[in-house]
């Protein structure tokens, strides 16, 4: 892989961020509604299509945001910031993952 | 057996596969001891830790596919039963499956830069970090997948 134009650093520093924001806020990029086949940009609620499925979307809302971080953040910058704490994002996201789906989790 | 059991049967048995490579790869960062003894352990960790990352990358990749073609179908005929029987926990188990490995995904081109980029048999601590960090994912990921699977099964 070529990192003087992508950066993975950033990559996964700004995936997991925006992971967690748009889990919490549910930002999907788009909704995907299986019985029929339907998908729909943003998030807005379709009824009558039977259940919706967001995952899609927020990986690809956080994809997007990613991919654009490592495009125009150099990995010397996260490199330089962050150093042998990077990898504690990752766990900073599934920590947040565990916090949005507490209800479910431990009812 | 429909086109979706096989696919739910090809999904753990790369799974499998994953989890081997990865546990191989955490075993042998943890394992600092020299790798030439005749324990079972020495010789389990005594691998080019460096050579299962492609491996893990590809099988990790293939996993979360496999997992995306099948999820719709969870959605409908799994996920529903699980609300009717009122196991929450069980879907809850199942939404943190699927965000941990959205997680695990987006930290593979990093995952991949510490293993190509980074000299020497001793792991920074950013390598041990993300592997250890890839690895409870997968484990996770498994065992909630085997779990809901004995749940429901593949009728």
């Amino acid at each position: 892989m070529n990192y003087k134009w992508f950066a993975p650093g950033s990559f996964m520093v700004f995936f997991c961020c925006a992971y967690g924001l748009v889990f919490a806020m549910n930002w999907p990029l788009f909704t995907y509604y299986p019985l029929h086949g339907n998908f729909f940009w943003g998030p807005r609620a379709h009824t009558g299509l039977g259940p919706v499925m967001v995952w899609y979307g927020l990986m690809s809302s956080a994809g997007l945001v990613a991919l654009l971080a490592a495009l125009l953040i150099p990995e010397k910058v996260s490199e330089r910031a962050l150093r042998n704490y990077i990898w504690l994002f990752p766990l900073g996201a599934m920590l947040v993952c565990i916090f949005l789906l507490r209800q479910l989790l431990f009812a | 057996m429909t086109t979706i059991s096989w696919l739910l049967i090809v999904h753990a048995l790369v799974g499998v596969a994953l989890l081997g490579a990865i546990t191989h790869q955490a075993v042998s960062l943890l394992y600092r001891r020299p790798a030439h003894g005749a324990r079972f352990l020495a010789r389990y960790a005594g691998v080019n830790t460096r050579g299962f990352t492609t491996a893990v990358i590809s099988l990790y990749v293939a996993q979360v596919t496999l997992g995306a073609v099948i999820y719709p179908s969870y959605r409908l005929n799994v996920r529903i039963p699980f609300e009717e029987m009122s196991l929450g926990w069980a879907i809850g188990i199942f939404e943190l499956k699927e965000h941990f490995a959205g997680i695990g995904l987006g930290m593979l081109p990093f995952y991949a830069r510490v293993w190509s980029a980074e000299p020497g048999k001793t792991p920074s601590p950013r390598r041990l970090g993300i592997s250890l960090t890839l690895a409870f994912i997968v484990w996770l990921d498994f065992l909630v997948g085997h779990v809901l699977n004995n749940i429901r099964g593949l009728a």
